[in-house]
């Protein structure tokens, strides 16, 4: 279970990014978020943006081109 | 982890290379890259305060696509990078001088200031360099 779910559902790139980042401001440090998502080029994207800025991806996963995504804030 | 920082020259009036620039200076911010645009010609218009997207935005089939899509709104993709991340946005001092504008003409709370070209190319020098 996360300690906050993020919707993002319906939204465009970069939209899932950005609400993502602004969300994992309120996650603690060492807490998770999830997103869940449904740009098909999110999986990619937060792999990346994970990569850069020093956050854990911990799961990325699809059910019915909807991608769901556990982020643990480490930076 | 440090990344280059991405220095942005956006021209263009049309609508699909700005909204091009404020997902690429967007993303980038948020991911922990500096970046700084700077604004100049056409693109100046875009960011004339009070402007609905209608009249701030022109282009071709995409733009059209875009706003009937309600894409996420340029400008306000420009601030959100802002809030979240590094990104500085530089109006071309020779722009608002061959359009007699003051910086209370643009959009509030987007930009850093008037800069001129050579100090934009000066310190653009050691990042990554586009243009649009």
């Amino acid at each position: 279970m996360a300690d906050q779910v993020l919707d993002a559902k319906g939204l465009n790139c970069p939209l899932p990014i950005l609400k993502a980042k602004k969300a994992l401001k309120d996650v603690p440090m060492g807490g998770t978020l999830q997103v869940i998502a449904t740009d098909p080029g999110a999986v990619k994207d937060f792999e990346a943006f994970c990569r850069t800025t020093g956050n854990e991806l911990m799961e990325s996963k699809e059910d019915d081109k909807v991608f769901s995504f556990l982020i643990k804030r480490t930076s | 982890m440090a990344s280059a920082p991405l220095y942005i020259l956006l021209c263009s009036g049309e609508h699909e290379k700005i909204q091009m620039a404020a997902m690429m200076a967007s993303v980038g911010a948020v991911s922990e890259r500096p970046v700084e645009v700077f604004v100049s010609m056409n693109a100046i218009f875009a960011f004339a305060k009070g402007r609905g997207p209608d009249e701030r935005y022109h282009g071709g089939a995409f733009s059209r696509a875009l706003k009937e899509k309600r894409a996420p709104d340029a400008v306000t993709l420009f601030g959100q990078g802002k809030e979240l991340g590094d990104l500085k946005m530089w109006a071309c001092s020779m722009a608002l001088d061959v359009q007699g504008w003051e910086m209370d003409a643009l959009e509030d709370g987007l930009f850093d200031g008037p800069l001129g070209l050579t100090k934009f190319l000066s310190d653009a020098e050691n990042g990554q360099f586009v243009t649009l």
